[in-house]
């Protein structure tokens, strides 16, 4: 029988362990019934967010169409070639063959890496790459399993150039534009309309994006899609504008500077609008480079600049119809006035000249219309006085903004002296009125205001100039014209002279166009002053005059009225008048194999 | 070397079937953990040494636990060599010499060291009389087990070398030191820390600690374990999100999720049942190894059975606790559970030392 150790000591001792490990489990226990049954919802949370990934599904801009149905603007499908970093194991390796395989700067990866919006979201290192890149990926996809091609839909202009400031151009949505509220919904890096109707209509052509709901591992590759919310696209707009004409207006400028609006006079339907010179929006569609970017910026003849509703121009003797309705209206001339007109007028110890120095003699509306005797209109409105004109200018729609559904139109300007006083704080000079009266001085006018004048003095009308006719085949309800009130006798005392301003002998005579009855007016608008013109005009174009030309047609039932400018071309009869001619030539279909009588063609050259 | 009968009838079944109930959660665990990757077949692996290791198990228990306590010297002088080797020859492994290659198996020496230590350590304390013990009397065989464990975190192996630091102060404490004596190990302790903090520690080491401190600090870093970690715990709720369908575990957020946090796969996909569970057999192993302890005839397997209760009870609380965010990451497995050969193995041979003291209170 052995003798047992005495273990008293060490079994107490042995009590203290047991306690503390049941202790130390229940404070255990107790911790994860915290992390677990306390704030399971919020790790809960945590866990989808881990698991969960939102990818946008880009909805397709809504399509521009002409009012034939002819594709104006659409979208292409582009390849981008995108680079996730964190699904890379070596990004510097990564990087290097990336950019050899592109043929980039490595520096210029790892900028489009930094510039991405979110973490695990693919950066866009080449935007809309050609086949060829996309091959020399594909051709290393091995060796890059963490890139990619993404295919986007990308803003087209099949035409190009054409109509470009009507129809705009998109780009990356701005920092600004990211703090304004119509934005609010807008995620950084979005394109959006940042001109022409691309930007007035930018809420409606953006539809709504499409998400899906990804499960993504750990390394952010997708493993399932756990919901999808299709992108709804955006609804097409059907324009007014007729592009066969668009592409006339165009042409008709063959080169020059200028801008010119073609609208119906009865209901306000831009059939064409055109600003010269133009630029290319596809080059904006993936973002713009810099250097185009500070090209178009730089360049002196503002290719961006929208002249139909920006520039804007003294009306010259564009301005003389409009005159005429207020001096007919108020009972200062009639239809059979006549005025002597000597060569000049010399009135307020000033002269002021005719455009005809040896004077027209006696003249009445009709003829002073037809040969732009400037001193019967001085005449004119010396009696009207400036309050007058200016009241008549604006019922015509001038001095304010003709509300074209177009962003940053230019109202243009008529004086007056409360105007005078307001701005220079000096009186009216009665001189000033008679420059007025010849629309110089400092009357200030944009082609579309002068394109909806003469739809006025066309119809008696005033209506109001727009681009769309219908968003996602639903017409646009736009205000409905608004009768003038002029009295039918003034205005065809009025048309009768802008009818004998294209027929021979007439300052417009180069606007003819043969079986048409076309009523115009020709303008010239001053650059500088006669002296310095004479002085420099041969060698410096930019000081030459801009010319005009206002026309509708036909006389009766006037469906087309228009004006054209065309910057420093000297005179409206030479320069703006050719212009105003082609285009009425192709819209009356004058001289074009569309306008011959369609002959059958033979049963044998349709056969296969 | 026949086995009596009477050994046989006080054979502990429950603390048996506990351990082999661990074991089997652990390795259904690891099947859930990793069948989605390239390594579906490592719970396969697992259940090769649950096997190998109950056998082990079963030749422990039979030999008597004092014959070898008495051969403690030698277990520990083949422990030195042992970690010495590994540490000079043994294969870099990402970044670290733990490993032991035997044939075609990895072995990892400082697993087994841990029972060497324990029957060390057992041996040592229960040749001393006193019922006293002060600091001068532990010093020596300090050293020793310090040793071994300077070597351990000189693979470096942090955690595994730490175990050694609970098993030699409860069996101390055990034998009779002083409390005081421990407050002044601990405090050379805290003077040998801050040393080792400014010298010894490596920056990836300094950085766990700092990250431990503030996870958030480094989220895709060192704290992003840790992170991700609670996240699977706090998301697995009341029951889980069943077993296989953790989405931390499934989709690969979880760290080393077959390994040091398979604790946290059993919480995600199992929930706070799940972790109520193994959390009661951990304390019914725990309980049983004291009791052990308590019943033991001698000294040396009191001692013995109490060491190993320190250093098992040590992994399962840090490691749990670690999973929970309340520690800083360190690789320790969790014994029985975790993914790792030799881990289990060591367990189940520790297991076997505590039957083999249980079985033989009575005896002469």
């Amino acid at each position: 029988m052995r003798i047992y150790e005495d273990l008293r000591a060490v079994q107490e001792r042995l009590v203290v362990a047991q306690r503390l490990v049941i202790g130390l489990l229940l404070v255990l226990l107790a911790a994860f019934w915290h992390l677990q049954v306390l704030n399971n919802r919020y790790f809960l949370e945590l866990a989808e967010s881990n698991r969960i990934r939102n990818v946008p599904l880009v909805a397709p801009r809504g399509l521009l169409l002409d009012r034939a149905g002819n594709l104006l603007v659409e979208n292409r499908a582009s390849f981008n070639i995108v680079l996730t970093p964190e699904h890379a194991e070596d990004l510097d390796a990564t990087v290097t063959r990336l950019a050899d395989a592109l043929q980039l700067d490595e520096a210029a990866v790892r900028a489009r890496i930094a510039a991405r919006p979110a973490r695990f979201r693919p950066a866009v290192i080449r935007a809309d790459a050609s086949f060829a890149d996309v091959a020399a990926l594909e051709a290393r996809r091995l060796e890059l399993p963490e890139t990619g091609v993404e295919v986007v839909p990308l803003r087209a202009y099949p035409m190009r150039s054409a109509a470009a400031h009507a129809l705009g151009r998109v780009g990356e949505v701005s920092e600004r534009q990211l703090e304004q509220e119509a934005f609010a919904m807008v995620a950084p890096g979005t394109f959006i309309g940042q001109a022409g109707l691309e930007a007035r209509y930018n809420a409606e052509l953006m539809g709504r994006d499409g998400v899906r709901r990804v499960v993504v591992n750990s390394r952010g590759a997708e493993v399932a899609e756990a919901e999808r919310t299709p992108p709804v696209d955006g609804p097409p707009l059907t324009l007014t504008l007729d592009a066969s004409l668009q592409a006339a207006l165009e042409r008709a400028f063959a080169g020059r500077r200028g801008s010119a609006a073609a609208l119906d006079p009865e209901t306000g339907e831009i059939l064409a609008l055109g600003s010269l010179p133009s630029y290319d929006p596809n080059a904006f569609a993936t973002g713009v480079d810099s250097a185009t970017w500070r090209a178009l910026i730089g360049d002196p003849m503002r290719p961006l600049m929208n002249r139909v509703i920006q520039g804007q121009y003294s009306p010259g003797s564009t301005f003389k119809p409009i005159e005429a309705i207020g001096g007919l209206a108020e009972g200062v001339i009639t239809p059979q006035t006549t005025i002597y007109c000597p060569g000049y007028l010399s009135i307020y110890n000033t002269v002021f000249r005719c455009n005809r120095p040896e004077g027209h003699g006696s003249i009445d509306l009709r003829r002073a219309l037809a040969v732009s005797c400037n001193v019967f209109f001085y005449q004119t409105g010396v009696r009207l006085e400036i309050e007058r004109i200016a009241r008549w200018s604006r019922r015509f729609g001038l001095g304010s903004a003709t509300g074209i559904d177009l962003p940053a139109e230019a109202s243009g300007l008529v004086p007056s002296p409360e105007w005078k006083q307001r701005v220079f704080r000096t009186p009216w000079y009665a001189g000033e009125t008679v420059s007025v009266a010849i629309g110089q001085g400092q009357l200030n006018v944009t082609p579309m205001q002068m394109a909806r004048a003469t739809a006025a003095l066309a119809v008696g009308k005033l209506v109001q100039p727009h681009l769309v006719k219908a968003i996602a085949g639903r017409p646009v309800e736009w205000p409905p014209a608004q009768d003038l009130g002029f009295v039918p006798e003034h205005l065809e005392a009025v048309r009768e002279g802008m009818c004998d301003v294209v027929a021979p002998g007439g300052t417009g005579w180069r606007a003819r166009v043969p079986g048409i009855e076309v009523c115009g007016k020709t303008g010239s608008a001053q650059v500088v002053a006669r002296a310095r013109l004479q002085r420099d005009g041969a060698e410096n174009e930019l000081i030459r005059p801009h010319g005009w030309f206002i026309a509708f047609a036909p006389r009766e039932r006037p469906r087309i009225a228009l004006a054209v400018l065309v910057e420093n071309s000297g005179s409206g009869a030479e320069g703006a008048a050719p212009v105003a001619r082609e285009i009425l030539a192709h819209f009356f279909r004058v001289g074009e194999p569309a306008a011959r009588p369609t002959v059958p063609a033979p049963a044998a050259a349709e056969a296969p | 070397m026949a086995i009596d009968r009477r050994l046989l009838t006080n054979l502990d079944g429950p603390l048996l079937l506990a351990v082999s109930l661990l074991c089997g959660i652990g390795v259904a665990t690891i099947w859930s953990a990793t069948k989605a990757t390239a390594h579906a077949e490592l719970y396969l692996k697992q259940l090769t040494a649950v096997g190998l290791g109950l056998v082990g198990m079963a030749v422990v228990a039979s030999l008597d636990y004092r014959r070898l306590a008495d051969r403690a010297p030698f277990f520990y002088a083949a422990s030195l060599l042992a970690l010495s080797y590994v540490l000079f020859f043994g294969p870099r492994i990402a970044g670290t010499r733990r490993w032991l290659l035997l044939g075609g198996a990895q072995l990892q020496p400082s697993e087994f060291v841990k029972l060497a230590a324990a029957l060390f350590v057992a041996k040592v304390f229960a040749e001393s009389r006193k019922d006293q013990l002060g600091l001068a009397d532990v010093v020596p065989s300090g050293i020793a087990v310090g040793l071994l464990s300077l070597l351990i975190a000189a693979q470096p192996d942090l955690g595994t070398a730490f175990c050694l630091v609970p098993l030699f102060l409860a069996v101390a404490l055990l034998a009779g030191l002083r409390v005081r004596a421990v407050l002044t190990l601990a405090l050379v302790g805290v003077l040998a820390g801050a040393l080792g903090w400014n010298f010894a520690l490596r920056d990836y080491q300094k950085s766990r600690i700092y990250t431990f401190l503030d996870p958030s600090t480094d989220p895709r870093g060192a704290g992003y374990q840790t992170i991700q970690s609670q996240i699977a715990v706090g998301s697995g709720g009341l029951t889980g999100k069943g077993f296989g369908n953790g989405s931390q575990v499934q989709l690969g957020y979880l760290p080393a999720r077959q390994t040091d946090f398979i604790f946290s796969v059993l919480a995600e996909e199992m929930g706070f049942v799940g972790v109520a569970v193994v959390l009661s057999l951990y304390l019914f192993v725990l309980w049983r190894i004291l009791e052990t302890a308590q019943l033991a005839r001698d000294r040396v397997g009191a001692y013995l059975a109490a060491g190993l209760a320190a250093t098992l009870g040590f992994q399962v609380v840090y490691n749990v606790a670690m999973v929970a965010g309340l520690v800083p990451v360190k690789g320790l497995p969790l014994p029985f559970l975790s993914y790792g050969g030799s881990s289990v193995l060591a367990s189940l041979l520790g297991i076997g030392l505590i039957l083999n003291v249980r079985m033989r209170r009575f005896a002469n």
